[in-house]
């Protein structure tokens, strides 16, 4: 047995001999502070907002527990609609350029508006980006974890990309980059570089609640909001409504992986021999912080926090140095809790997501194709205890 | 009273500091980090991609030929020094950030 594999099965052992973490929980050892204000900053981050509280004019839900609610900091069954443009060919030389569209309302696309808005220009949702070249839908994501995957170092990142394939087994990690030049690793694309912009950029982007650190508005297709649509005084949201909310979302605990019997001890040894764990890195290590309970925290995260190459036909849009196809490794939590699969939700079932795996994926993918229907089952099992 | 040289030259003194003083406050320096949109050389206009999360903005400022590297192009990645006047954002310094290679 490898150290590695020792110390993923040490891992799972001890998180046997502890309380087991359900999804919702906060992460142990937490301050008596630190443990109220993961309270408090729930209680924000279920809150309803209304266009007097500053919701809108356009917006995706009214709350970020409406789209992340099953349990609190969950998945949810909404989808939403990205847009950027990817430009590959003249008037742009290589390397291709990609425009996330902030000049037509992208990347992200509001759903809905509210009455005062309809009322004003008539319509239900924010136009489509007439520049788009590709439409994104994406699912929301869960949660857990995040707090840990925020701490995991730049240079850990970095150490596992690969962007020519030197080790020449077909996988080329790289790192995505945020539009001022920070490593990248929030959001399906990996994209935004730490958590707390993440979430201080969600309430701008899915609610078009202004706060401290997003003080402007969305426009609206790239337009200024007309007059009198949007009742609420700039910043919508208090500093301290932030702090909670980012509080509350930062402790929130990856739950603890089911005890494994043997067909998914199986699995999980299957997992790594197949080349899974190439890219879905089974442990990360974060960093140093000010909160104990998450420095220097060994966890299971099932990513490599880099891009790949998934094939053409997961293919959507680009953002930042994300071509089209790349994807950033999606960290393997909850998946216990999952039924729909994949950043856009297409695949129904965990075996269908692995078949749909291409590009960097595809040597893993066959792979597991080529497996015994009992070594499947394995796999399978493996990941339904996450 | 009739003021004198001497007194109108100690109330200048005085004042000066307030009215620099005065002048800043109406120019505050803003910093932004993003990347380039769009640079029009004619007009001097720059556009930049700035935001929080996926919370994506355009800011756009006048980038005189003096405060900009000769060579930027959409898709650099800057840090922008800029001043609002009554004409909207301008640019005072503009650095180039080196982005490592994918």
């Amino acid at each position: 047995m490898t150290r590695h594999r020792v110390a993923i099965a040490l891992l799972f052992f001890a998180a046997g001999c502890e309380k087991p973490l359900k999804p919702g929980d906060p992460v142990p050892k937490l301050t008596k502070e630190q443990r109220d204000r993961f309270a408090r900053g729930k209680v924000v981050f279920d809150s309803v907002f209304t266009p007097e509280t500053g919701l809108g004019p356009l917006f995706n839900q009214d709350a970020c527990g409406e789209c992340h609610e099953d349990p609190a900091g969950g998945r949810g069954d909404e989808v939403e609609v990205h847009a950027t443009a990817f430009h590959a060919s003249p008037p742009n030389p290589p390397p291709a350029v990609c425009d996330p569209l902030a000049q037509e309302g992208g990347p992200v696309i509001q759903l809905h508006t509210t009455p005062a808005l309809k009322q004003a220009l008539g319509i239900d949702q924010e136009p489509f980006p007439p520049s788009a070249t590709a439409r994104a839908m994406r699912t929301s994501p869960v949660i857990f974890g995040r707090g840990l995957l925020d701490l995991v170092p730049d240079t850990v990142i970095l150490s596992y990309a690969d962007p020519s394939d030197k080790n020449h087994d077909g996988v080329k990690g790289r790192p995505n980059r945020f539009v001022d030049g920070r490593i990248g690793r929030f959001g399906r694309k990996g994209f935004v570089p730490t958590l707390r912009e993440f979430n201080a950029g969600a309430f701008g982007a899915e609610m078009s609640v202004t706060n401290p650190e997003q003080p402007t508005e969305e426009t609206v297709g790239g337009k200024p909001i007309p007059a009198g649509v949007d009742p609420a005084t700039d910043p919508e949201l208090s500093q301290e409504a932030l702090d909670l909310t980012d509080d509350f979302v930062r402790f929130l605990a990856p739950p603890t992986p089911l005890k494994a019997g043997k067909d998914g001890r199986h699995g999980r040894d299957l997992f790594s021999q197949i080349g899974c764990a190439t890219c879905h890195r089974p442990l990360l290590r974060t960093g140093d912080s000010p909160v104990a309970a998450l420095k220097n925290r060994e966890f299971a995260a099932y990513t490599d926090l880099l891009l790949h190459d998934m094939g053409p036909d997961l293919a959507d849009i680009c953002v930042g140095l994300a071509t089209p196809a790349d994807f950033r490794t999606e960290p393997l939590l909850d998946l216990r809790g999952a039924e729909h699969f994949l950043h856009d939700g297409r695949a129904t079932s965990l075996e269908q997501a692995i078949e749909l795996h291409g590009g960097e994926a595809a040597g893993a993918r066959d792979r597991f194709k080529t497996l015994s229907e009992a070594d499947r089952a394995a796999v399978v099992a493996f990941l339904k205890s996450l | 009273m009739r003021m004198t040289a001497w007194t109108a030259a100690l109330v200048a003194t005085l004042l000066l500091p307030l009215a620099v003083s005065a002048a800043a406050q109406a120019a505050p320096a803003y910093t932004y980090q993003g990347t380039v949109h769009t640079l029009d050389t004619t007009t001097g206009t720059l556009e930049l991609i700035t935001g929080v999360g996926m919370s994506l903005r355009l800011v756009t400022m006048t980038a005189p030929p003096a405060a900009a590297p000769a060579n930027l192009k959409p898709g650099d990645v800057v840090r922008a020094e800029c001043r609002r006047t009554d004409t909207g954002l301008v640019a005072d310094r503009i650095v180039k950030i080196e982005v490592p290679a994918p």
